[in-house]
Protein backbone atom coordinates (compact mmCIF):
# COMPACT_ATOMS: atom_id res chain seq x y z
CA UNK A 1 0.00 0.00 0.00
CA UNK A 2 1.58 3.36 -1.38
CA UNK A 3 1.15 6.43 0.99
CA UNK A 4 0.10 8.73 -1.99
CA UNK A 5 -0.05 11.49 0.36
CA UNK A 6 3.35 11.67 1.70
CA UNK A 7 4.57 12.00 -2.01
CA UNK A 8 2.08 14.22 -3.27
CA UNK A 9 3.28 16.48 -0.14
CA UNK A 10 6.81 16.36 -0.64
CA UNK A 11 6.36 17.01 -4.64
CA UNK A 12 4.05 20.14 -3.44
CA UNK A 13 6.48 21.70 -0.84
CA UNK A 14 9.45 20.75 -2.37
CA UNK A 15 10.60 24.44 -3.21
CA UNK A 16 9.28 26.18 0.27
CA UNK A 17 11.03 25.86 3.32
CA UNK A 18 9.84 26.29 6.68
CA UNK A 19 10.28 29.80 8.87
CA UNK A 20 10.07 31.11 12.11
CA UNK A 21 8.14 34.72 11.53
CA UNK A 22 5.70 37.17 13.04
CA UNK A 23 2.52 37.36 12.44
CA UNK A 24 0.60 40.29 12.98
CA UNK A 25 -2.51 39.81 14.65
CA UNK A 26 -4.73 42.38 16.79
CA UNK A 27 -6.81 45.82 16.11
CA UNK A 28 -6.28 48.81 14.89
CA UNK A 29 -3.57 50.95 16.86
CA UNK A 30 -2.87 47.59 18.84
CA UNK A 31 -0.55 44.97 17.09
CA UNK A 32 0.23 42.11 18.43
CA UNK A 33 2.56 39.49 17.24
CA UNK A 34 2.32 35.88 17.37
CA UNK A 35 5.75 33.85 16.79
CA UNK A 36 4.99 30.97 14.56
CA UNK A 37 6.50 28.06 12.58
CA UNK A 38 5.08 28.14 8.91
CA UNK A 39 5.97 27.20 5.65
CA UNK A 40 7.62 29.93 3.40
CA UNK A 41 4.70 30.46 0.52
CA UNK A 42 2.01 30.53 2.96
CA UNK A 43 0.66 34.45 3.70
CA UNK A 44 2.34 35.78 7.00
CA UNK A 45 -0.75 35.79 8.45
CA UNK A 46 -2.27 33.03 7.81
CA UNK A 47 -2.33 29.01 8.12
CA UNK A 48 0.64 27.93 10.63
CA UNK A 49 2.05 25.08 11.83
CA UNK A 50 2.93 25.61 15.33
CA UNK A 51 2.90 28.99 17.42
CA UNK A 52 6.19 28.84 19.49
CA UNK A 53 5.47 32.72 21.39
CA UNK A 54 4.16 36.05 21.52
CA UNK A 55 5.59 39.30 20.84
CA UNK A 56 3.71 42.30 22.48
CA UNK A 57 4.85 45.97 21.36
CA UNK A 58 3.16 47.84 23.78
CA UNK A 59 4.48 48.33 26.93
CA UNK A 60 2.11 47.10 29.67
CA UNK A 61 1.33 49.14 32.84
CA UNK A 62 5.08 48.26 34.44
CA UNK A 63 6.91 49.86 31.26
CA UNK A 64 7.94 46.23 30.13
CA UNK A 65 7.37 44.74 26.34
CA UNK A 66 6.47 41.20 26.76
CA UNK A 67 8.07 38.19 24.82
CA UNK A 68 7.61 34.50 24.89
CA UNK A 69 9.57 32.31 23.64
CA UNK A 70 9.29 28.17 23.23
CA UNK A 71 12.50 27.22 23.25
CA UNK A 72 12.32 23.86 23.43
CA UNK A 73 10.63 24.04 20.00
CA UNK A 74 12.64 26.46 18.24
CA UNK A 75 15.29 24.51 19.17
CA UNK A 76 13.33 21.79 17.65
CA UNK A 77 11.98 23.63 14.48
CA UNK A 78 15.76 24.77 13.79
CA UNK A 79 17.32 21.11 14.14
CA UNK A 80 14.85 19.88 11.53
CA UNK A 81 15.77 23.28 9.19
CA UNK A 82 14.24 26.40 10.04
CA UNK A 83 15.04 29.49 8.74
CA UNK A 84 14.86 32.39 11.34
CA UNK A 85 13.43 35.95 10.25
CA UNK A 86 15.38 39.24 11.21
CA UNK A 87 12.98 39.87 14.00
CA UNK A 88 13.31 36.25 15.42
CA UNK A 89 16.84 36.61 15.19
CA UNK A 90 16.84 39.61 16.91
CA UNK A 91 14.96 37.88 19.97
CA UNK A 92 16.79 35.79 20.48
CA UNK A 93 20.25 37.73 20.83
CA UNK A 94 18.39 40.17 23.27
CA UNK A 95 17.07 37.19 25.34
CA UNK A 96 20.56 36.09 25.37
CA UNK A 97 19.93 32.66 23.68
CA UNK A 98 21.87 33.63 20.38
CA UNK A 99 24.69 35.78 20.08
CA UNK A 100 23.59 39.54 19.08
CA UNK A 101 22.48 40.06 15.75
CA UNK A 102 24.67 41.95 12.98
CA UNK A 103 22.37 44.67 12.56
CA UNK A 104 21.50 45.38 16.08
CA UNK A 105 25.28 45.86 16.97
CA UNK A 106 25.70 47.96 13.65
CA UNK A 107 22.56 49.66 14.46
CA UNK A 108 23.68 50.42 18.34
CA UNK A 109 26.91 51.58 17.17
CA UNK A 110 25.94 53.91 14.55
CA UNK A 111 23.20 55.33 16.86
CA UNK A 112 26.48 55.82 19.65
CA UNK A 113 28.12 58.16 17.26
CA UNK A 114 31.67 57.38 19.13
CA UNK A 115 35.17 57.15 16.81
CA UNK A 116 36.56 53.85 15.62
CA UNK A 117 39.06 53.87 18.18
CA UNK A 118 36.29 53.51 21.14
CA UNK A 119 34.10 50.90 19.48
CA UNK A 120 37.51 48.65 18.90
CA UNK A 121 37.83 48.45 22.45
CA UNK A 122 34.18 48.05 23.70
CA UNK A 123 33.31 44.18 23.53
CA UNK A 124 30.37 42.23 23.05
CA UNK A 125 29.78 40.30 26.73
CA UNK A 126 26.79 38.36 26.12
CA UNK A 127 26.94 34.48 26.69
CA UNK A 128 24.78 31.66 26.06
CA UNK A 129 24.16 30.60 29.18
CA UNK A 130 20.97 29.30 28.21
CA UNK A 131 22.42 26.84 26.01
CA UNK A 132 25.31 25.80 28.04
CA UNK A 133 23.00 24.49 30.88
CA UNK A 134 21.56 22.84 28.15
CA UNK A 135 24.07 21.16 26.96
CA UNK A 136 25.45 20.59 30.09
CA UNK A 137 22.55 19.01 31.16
CA UNK A 138 21.37 16.88 27.95
CA UNK B 1 19.33 14.45 -4.07
CA UNK B 2 19.78 17.89 -2.49
CA UNK B 3 15.80 18.37 -3.02
CA UNK B 4 14.90 14.87 -1.75
CA UNK B 5 16.90 15.26 1.47
CA UNK B 6 15.35 19.08 1.92
CA UNK B 7 11.65 17.25 1.24
CA UNK B 8 12.49 14.43 3.51
CA UNK B 9 13.32 17.09 6.70
CA UNK B 10 10.52 18.80 5.48
CA UNK B 11 8.15 15.53 5.94
CA UNK B 12 9.82 14.59 9.14
CA UNK B 13 9.50 18.26 10.26
CA UNK B 14 5.64 18.62 8.87
CA UNK B 15 4.81 14.88 10.48
CA UNK B 16 6.47 15.66 13.91
CA UNK B 17 5.59 18.88 14.16
CA UNK B 18 1.98 18.15 13.96
CA UNK B 19 2.07 15.84 16.33
CA UNK B 20 4.13 17.27 18.52
CA UNK B 21 1.62 20.81 18.14
CA UNK B 22 -1.32 18.35 18.38
CA UNK B 23 0.09 16.89 21.75
CA UNK B 24 0.73 20.67 22.83
CA UNK B 25 -2.34 21.85 22.32
CA UNK B 26 -4.39 19.01 24.15
CA UNK B 27 -1.66 18.58 26.74
CA UNK B 28 -1.86 21.81 27.73
CA UNK B 29 -5.05 20.94 29.78
CA UNK B 30 -7.06 23.01 32.30
CA UNK B 31 -6.10 22.60 36.09
CA UNK B 32 -8.79 20.65 37.84
CA UNK B 33 -10.77 22.19 40.53
CA UNK B 34 -8.80 19.95 43.41
CA UNK B 35 -5.88 21.34 42.07
CA UNK B 36 -6.27 24.31 44.71
CA UNK B 37 -6.33 21.83 47.56
CA UNK B 38 -2.77 20.10 46.83
CA UNK B 39 0.38 21.22 47.21
CA UNK B 40 1.57 23.74 44.51
CA UNK B 41 3.14 22.04 41.82
CA UNK B 42 5.80 24.82 41.41
CA UNK B 43 7.07 23.93 44.93
CA UNK B 44 10.59 22.57 44.95
CA UNK B 45 9.98 21.35 41.18
CA UNK B 46 8.53 17.72 41.65
CA UNK B 47 5.94 18.12 43.96
CA UNK B 48 8.15 16.61 46.56
CA UNK B 49 8.21 18.99 49.44
CA UNK B 50 11.74 17.52 50.76
CA UNK B 51 14.05 19.87 48.55
CA UNK B 52 13.62 23.15 50.03
CA UNK B 53 13.05 22.36 53.44
CA UNK B 54 16.17 21.01 54.24
CA UNK B 55 18.13 23.71 54.79
CA UNK B 56 15.71 24.44 57.57
CA UNK B 57 16.84 21.18 59.45
CA UNK B 58 20.65 22.33 59.17
CA UNK B 59 20.10 25.21 61.10
CA UNK B 60 21.60 25.22 64.97
CA UNK B 61 24.33 22.42 66.04
CA UNK B 62 24.84 19.94 63.82
CA UNK B 63 24.12 17.16 66.42
CA UNK B 64 20.50 18.27 67.69
CA UNK B 65 18.04 18.08 64.26
CA UNK B 66 15.88 21.06 64.24
CA UNK B 67 12.26 19.52 63.82
CA UNK B 68 10.41 20.69 60.61
CA UNK B 69 6.93 21.59 59.67
CA UNK B 70 6.82 18.03 57.02
CA UNK B 71 8.21 15.60 59.64
CA UNK B 72 6.09 12.81 60.61
CA UNK B 73 6.09 13.01 64.39
CA UNK B 74 4.92 16.90 63.79
CA UNK B 75 2.43 16.14 60.85
CA UNK B 76 0.68 13.36 63.30
CA UNK B 77 0.14 15.60 66.29
CA UNK B 78 -0.87 18.33 64.07
CA UNK B 79 -3.50 16.40 62.24
CA UNK B 80 -4.76 15.00 65.60
CA UNK B 81 -5.27 18.90 66.72
CA UNK B 82 -6.97 19.77 63.47
CA UNK B 83 -9.69 17.48 64.09
CA UNK B 84 -12.23 16.12 61.54
CA UNK B 85 -16.30 17.66 61.90
CA UNK B 86 -17.42 16.29 58.26
CA UNK B 87 -20.39 18.88 58.60
CA UNK B 88 -18.04 21.80 58.78
CA UNK B 89 -15.68 20.30 55.85
CA UNK B 90 -18.28 19.68 54.27
CA UNK B 91 -20.31 22.73 54.98
CA UNK B 92 -22.37 23.77 51.71
CA UNK B 93 -20.31 26.04 49.34
CA UNK B 94 -22.08 28.96 47.16
CA UNK B 95 -22.46 27.13 43.94
CA UNK B 96 -25.26 26.75 41.38
CA UNK B 97 -28.51 25.66 43.09
CA UNK B 98 -30.24 22.66 42.47
CA UNK B 99 -33.05 20.73 44.35
CA UNK B 100 -31.45 18.33 46.85
CA UNK B 101 -31.51 14.28 46.19
CA UNK B 102 -32.00 12.48 48.67
CA UNK B 103 -31.12 8.46 49.46
CA UNK B 104 -32.54 6.20 51.22
CA UNK B 105 -29.39 3.59 52.97
CA UNK B 106 -29.30 0.43 55.59
CA UNK B 107 -27.42 0.97 58.14
CA UNK B 108 -24.11 -0.72 55.92
CA UNK B 109 -24.37 1.45 53.39
CA UNK B 110 -24.73 4.47 55.52
CA UNK B 111 -21.41 3.38 57.31
CA UNK B 112 -19.87 2.94 53.94
CA UNK B 113 -20.64 6.51 52.79
CA UNK B 114 -19.23 8.04 55.80
CA UNK B 115 -15.85 5.91 55.62
CA UNK B 116 -15.92 7.45 51.96
CA UNK B 117 -16.66 10.90 53.37
CA UNK B 118 -14.23 10.42 55.51
CA UNK B 119 -11.95 9.66 52.96
CA UNK B 120 -12.78 12.63 51.10
CA UNK B 121 -12.24 14.95 54.00
CA UNK B 122 -8.73 14.17 54.66
CA UNK B 123 -7.52 14.99 51.36
CA UNK B 124 -9.68 18.42 51.82
CA UNK B 125 -7.15 18.59 54.90
CA UNK B 126 -4.15 18.22 53.62
CA UNK B 127 -1.87 21.34 54.86
CA UNK B 128 -0.65 24.12 53.19
CA UNK B 129 3.29 23.76 53.31
CA UNK B 130 5.09 26.37 55.82
CA UNK B 131 8.28 27.93 54.22
CA UNK B 132 10.87 30.14 54.89
CA UNK B 133 10.46 33.40 53.04
CA UNK B 134 12.60 33.09 49.46
CA UNK B 135 15.73 35.28 48.96
CA UNK B 136 15.72 37.75 46.34
CA UNK B 137 17.34 37.08 43.11
CA UNK B 138 19.84 39.48 42.23
CA UNK B 139 21.55 37.86 39.03
CA UNK B 140 23.03 39.72 36.17
CA UNK B 141 23.60 37.61 33.04
CA UNK B 142 25.33 40.23 31.23
CA UNK B 143 26.41 43.73 30.33
CA UNK B 144 26.58 45.07 26.79
CA UNK B 145 27.34 48.46 26.86
CA UNK B 146 27.07 48.58 23.10
CA UNK B 147 22.88 48.67 23.24
CA UNK B 148 22.75 51.05 25.48
CA UNK B 149 19.85 53.69 24.37
CA UNK B 150 18.92 51.82 21.25
CA UNK B 151 15.75 50.87 23.32
CA UNK B 152 13.50 52.74 25.26
CA UNK B 153 11.30 49.96 27.50
CA UNK B 154 12.20 47.18 28.83
CA UNK B 155 12.43 43.38 27.38
CA UNK B 156 10.75 40.42 29.33
CA UNK B 157 11.77 37.04 27.58
CA UNK B 158 10.07 34.33 28.97
CA UNK B 159 10.28 30.49 28.17
CA UNK B 160 7.52 28.99 27.64
CA UNK B 161 8.66 25.30 26.65
CA UNK B 162 5.86 22.93 28.60
CA UNK B 163 7.92 20.60 29.93
CA UNK B 164 10.11 22.98 32.19
CA UNK B 165 9.27 23.41 35.66
CA UNK B 166 7.92 26.72 37.17
CA UNK B 167 10.88 26.89 39.25
CA UNK B 168 13.35 26.43 36.49
CA UNK B 169 12.11 28.72 34.16
CA UNK B 170 14.28 31.28 31.91
CA UNK B 171 12.39 34.39 32.86
CA UNK B 172 15.11 37.41 31.84
CA UNK B 173 14.56 41.03 31.37
CA UNK B 174 16.63 43.23 28.86
CA UNK B 175 17.30 47.40 30.47
CA UNK B 176 17.47 49.78 28.00
CA UNK B 177 20.94 50.50 29.23
CA UNK B 178 22.20 46.87 27.74
CA UNK B 179 22.27 44.60 31.26
CA UNK B 180 20.33 41.34 31.00
CA UNK B 181 19.30 40.53 34.38
CA UNK B 182 17.26 37.49 36.07
CA UNK B 183 13.56 38.31 36.58
CA UNK B 184 12.95 38.93 40.53
CA UNK B 185 10.19 36.77 42.22
CA UNK B 186 6.97 39.33 41.16
CA UNK B 187 8.35 39.60 38.22
CA UNK B 188 8.28 36.06 37.57
CA UNK B 189 5.26 35.02 39.42
CA UNK B 190 3.35 37.53 36.65
CA UNK B 191 4.68 35.89 34.04
CA UNK B 192 4.16 32.49 34.78
CA UNK B 193 0.35 33.60 35.68
CA UNK B 194 0.30 35.41 32.05
CA UNK B 195 1.41 32.16 29.82
CA UNK B 196 0.49 29.28 32.09
CA UNK B 197 -2.83 30.53 33.84
CA UNK B 198 -3.68 29.08 37.78
CA UNK B 199 -7.48 28.02 38.41
CA UNK B 200 -8.08 30.88 41.32
CA UNK B 201 -5.41 32.99 40.87
CA UNK B 202 -4.60 36.76 39.39
CA UNK B 203 -1.97 38.44 37.44
CA UNK B 204 -2.22 41.86 39.71
CA UNK B 205 -2.28 41.42 43.37
CA UNK B 206 -6.09 41.39 44.25
CA UNK B 207 -7.72 44.42 46.28
CA UNK B 208 -8.51 42.35 48.84
CA UNK B 209 -5.08 41.74 50.33
CA UNK B 210 -4.91 45.63 51.61
CA UNK B 211 -4.30 46.39 55.51
CA UNK B 212 -7.89 47.94 55.04
CA UNK B 213 -10.22 45.18 53.53
CA UNK B 214 -8.11 42.42 55.35
CA UNK B 215 -9.41 44.42 58.63
CA UNK B 216 -12.89 44.13 57.53
CA UNK B 217 -12.79 40.58 56.88
CA UNK B 218 -11.15 39.75 60.26
CA UNK B 219 -13.87 41.81 62.17
CA UNK B 220 -16.64 39.71 60.11
CA UNK B 221 -14.68 36.27 61.33
CA UNK B 222 -13.49 35.16 57.39
CA UNK B 223 -10.53 34.34 58.44
CA UNK B 224 -10.61 30.80 56.43
CA UNK B 225 -11.72 32.76 53.27
CA UNK B 226 -8.62 35.29 53.51
CA UNK B 227 -6.24 32.24 54.35
CA UNK B 228 -7.73 30.17 51.34
CA UNK B 229 -7.49 33.28 48.58
CA UNK B 230 -4.15 33.81 50.16
CA UNK B 231 -3.22 29.82 49.10
CA UNK B 232 -4.80 30.60 45.76
CA UNK B 233 -2.84 33.72 44.97
CA UNK B 234 0.83 33.54 46.28
CA UNK B 235 3.52 31.43 46.01
CA UNK B 236 4.43 29.50 49.73
CA UNK B 237 7.65 31.27 49.96
CA UNK B 238 6.84 34.84 48.95
CA UNK B 239 7.01 37.57 51.35
CA UNK B 240 3.36 38.23 50.64
CA UNK B 241 2.07 35.33 51.75
CA UNK B 242 3.94 34.52 54.95
CA UNK B 243 3.39 38.14 55.91
CA UNK B 244 -0.93 37.62 55.60
CA UNK B 245 -0.59 34.19 57.18
CA UNK B 246 1.26 35.44 60.67
CA UNK B 247 -1.37 38.57 60.26
CA UNK B 248 -4.42 36.55 60.43
CA UNK B 249 -2.83 33.98 62.93
CA UNK B 250 -2.09 37.18 65.29
CA UNK B 251 -5.48 38.52 64.52
CA UNK B 252 -7.11 34.91 65.63
CA UNK B 253 -5.03 35.33 68.92
CA UNK B 254 -5.92 38.44 70.24
CA UNK B 255 -9.83 37.62 69.87
CA UNK B 256 -9.39 34.33 71.27
CA UNK B 257 -10.81 33.10 67.49
CA UNK B 258 -9.65 29.69 67.30
CA UNK B 259 -12.56 27.48 66.65
CA UNK B 260 -12.80 29.19 63.59
CA UNK B 261 -9.68 27.47 61.99
CA UNK B 262 -10.67 24.50 63.62
CA UNK B 263 -11.37 21.39 60.64
CA UNK B 264 -9.67 23.15 58.26
CA UNK B 265 -6.35 22.88 57.07
CA UNK B 266 -5.13 25.87 58.01
CA UNK B 267 -5.22 24.47 61.59
CA UNK B 268 -1.52 22.91 61.29
CA UNK B 269 -0.24 25.97 60.26
CA UNK B 270 -1.86 27.98 62.88
CA UNK B 271 -0.42 25.50 65.85
CA UNK B 272 3.03 25.74 64.35
CA UNK B 273 3.51 29.35 63.88
CA UNK B 274 2.41 29.71 67.85
CA UNK B 275 4.65 26.84 69.06
CA UNK B 276 7.49 28.32 67.00
CA UNK B 277 6.39 31.76 68.50
CA UNK B 278 5.86 30.23 72.29
CA UNK B 279 2.73 32.17 72.36
CA UNK B 280 0.29 28.60 72.75
CA UNK B 281 -1.07 29.86 76.18
CA UNK B 282 -4.51 31.36 74.38
CA UNK B 283 -5.19 27.72 72.04
CA UNK B 284 -4.61 25.65 75.08
CA UNK B 285 -6.64 27.44 77.01
CA UNK B 286 -9.51 27.52 74.14
CA UNK B 287 -8.76 23.57 73.76
CA UNK B 288 -9.15 22.87 77.73
CA UNK B 289 -12.68 24.87 77.81
CA UNK B 290 -13.81 22.86 74.90
CA UNK B 291 -13.15 19.59 76.77
CA UNK B 292 -9.82 18.74 74.16
CA UNK B 293 -7.59 17.75 76.89
CA UNK B 294 -6.03 15.25 74.60
CA UNK B 295 -5.34 18.13 72.05
CA UNK B 296 -4.41 20.03 74.99
CA UNK B 297 -1.60 17.34 76.30
CA UNK B 298 -0.32 16.88 72.47
CA UNK B 299 0.17 20.69 71.99
CA UNK B 300 2.61 21.02 75.07
CA UNK B 301 4.42 17.82 73.78
CA UNK B 302 4.39 19.33 70.39
CA UNK B 303 6.18 22.43 72.53
CA UNK B 304 8.38 20.16 73.90
CA UNK B 305 9.55 18.49 70.90
CA UNK B 306 10.44 21.93 68.89
CA UNK B 307 12.47 23.64 72.44
CA UNK B 308 13.67 20.48 73.93
CA UNK B 309 16.05 23.13 75.84
CA UNK B 310 13.41 24.83 77.66
CA UNK B 311 12.70 24.99 81.22
CA UNK B 312 9.19 22.96 81.45
CA UNK B 313 10.81 20.04 78.75
CA UNK B 314 13.71 19.71 81.24
CA UNK B 315 11.22 19.35 84.19
CA UNK B 316 9.07 17.21 82.79
CA UNK B 317 11.19 14.59 81.38
CA UNK B 318 12.15 14.46 85.52
CA UNK B 319 9.18 13.94 86.30
CA UNK B 320 8.04 11.63 83.94
CA UNK B 321 5.06 13.93 83.57
CA UNK B 322 1.77 12.56 81.07
CA UNK B 323 -1.38 13.97 80.40
CA UNK B 324 -2.85 16.77 82.51
CA UNK B 325 0.14 16.93 84.55
CA UNK B 326 2.43 18.01 81.27
CA UNK B 327 -0.14 20.92 81.22
CA UNK B 328 0.30 22.02 84.65
CA UNK B 329 4.06 21.42 84.39
CA UNK B 330 4.17 23.84 81.17
CA UNK B 331 1.84 26.15 83.04
CA UNK B 332 4.03 26.82 86.26
CA UNK B 333 7.38 26.98 84.41
CA UNK B 334 6.77 28.85 80.89
CA UNK B 335 3.38 30.24 80.34
CA UNK B 336 2.55 33.78 80.68
CA UNK B 337 -0.84 32.75 81.63
CA UNK B 338 -0.10 30.52 83.93
CA UNK B 339 -2.51 30.95 86.72
CA UNK B 340 -5.08 31.45 84.26
CA UNK B 341 -3.98 27.58 82.56
CA UNK B 342 -3.83 26.39 86.06
CA UNK B 343 -8.04 27.73 86.64
CA UNK B 344 -9.08 26.89 83.58
CA UNK B 345 -7.76 23.07 84.39
CA UNK B 346 -8.97 23.19 87.51
CA UNK B 347 -12.65 24.02 86.40
CA UNK B 348 -12.51 21.17 83.50
CA UNK B 349 -11.77 18.27 86.19
CA UNK B 350 -14.34 19.51 88.74
CA UNK B 351 -16.95 19.21 85.84
CA UNK B 352 -14.92 15.85 84.99
CA UNK B 353 -15.69 14.43 88.39
CA UNK B 354 -19.21 15.96 88.42
CA UNK B 355 -20.50 14.32 85.50
CA UNK B 356 -18.36 11.13 85.81
CA UNK B 357 -20.49 11.29 89.16
CA UNK B 358 -23.24 12.11 87.75
CA UNK B 359 -24.09 9.65 84.86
Amino acid sequence: MVQLTIVLYKAYHQFSHLTIRLALGGCTKWPFYHIVASLNKCPKDGHFMEQLGSYHPVSNSYGKKLIALNLDQIWHCTGCGAHLSKPVEKFLGLSGYFPQHLTVVTNAERFSKTDTEATETRELTSVNIAVGIRLKSS
Amino acid sequence: MATLRVSLSLWNLHAGSRGAGRVYFRARSRPRPGDLFQPLPGVCGAGTPCRGLCSESESGSPKIKKPTFMDEEVQSILIKMTGLDLLKIFKPAIQETKPPTYKLMTQAQLEEATRQAIEAAKVRLKMPPVLEERTPINDVLAEDKILEGTETAKYVFTDISYSIPHRERFIVVREPSGTLRKASWEERDRMIQIYFPKEGRRVLTPVIFREENLETMYSQDRHVDVLNLCVAQFEPDSADYIKIHHQTYEDIDKYGKYDLLRSTRHFGGMAWYFVNKKKIDGLLIDQIQRDLADDATSLVQLYHILHPDGQSAQEAKEQAAEGLQLIKVFAKTEAQKGAYIELTLQAYQEAFISSSAAS
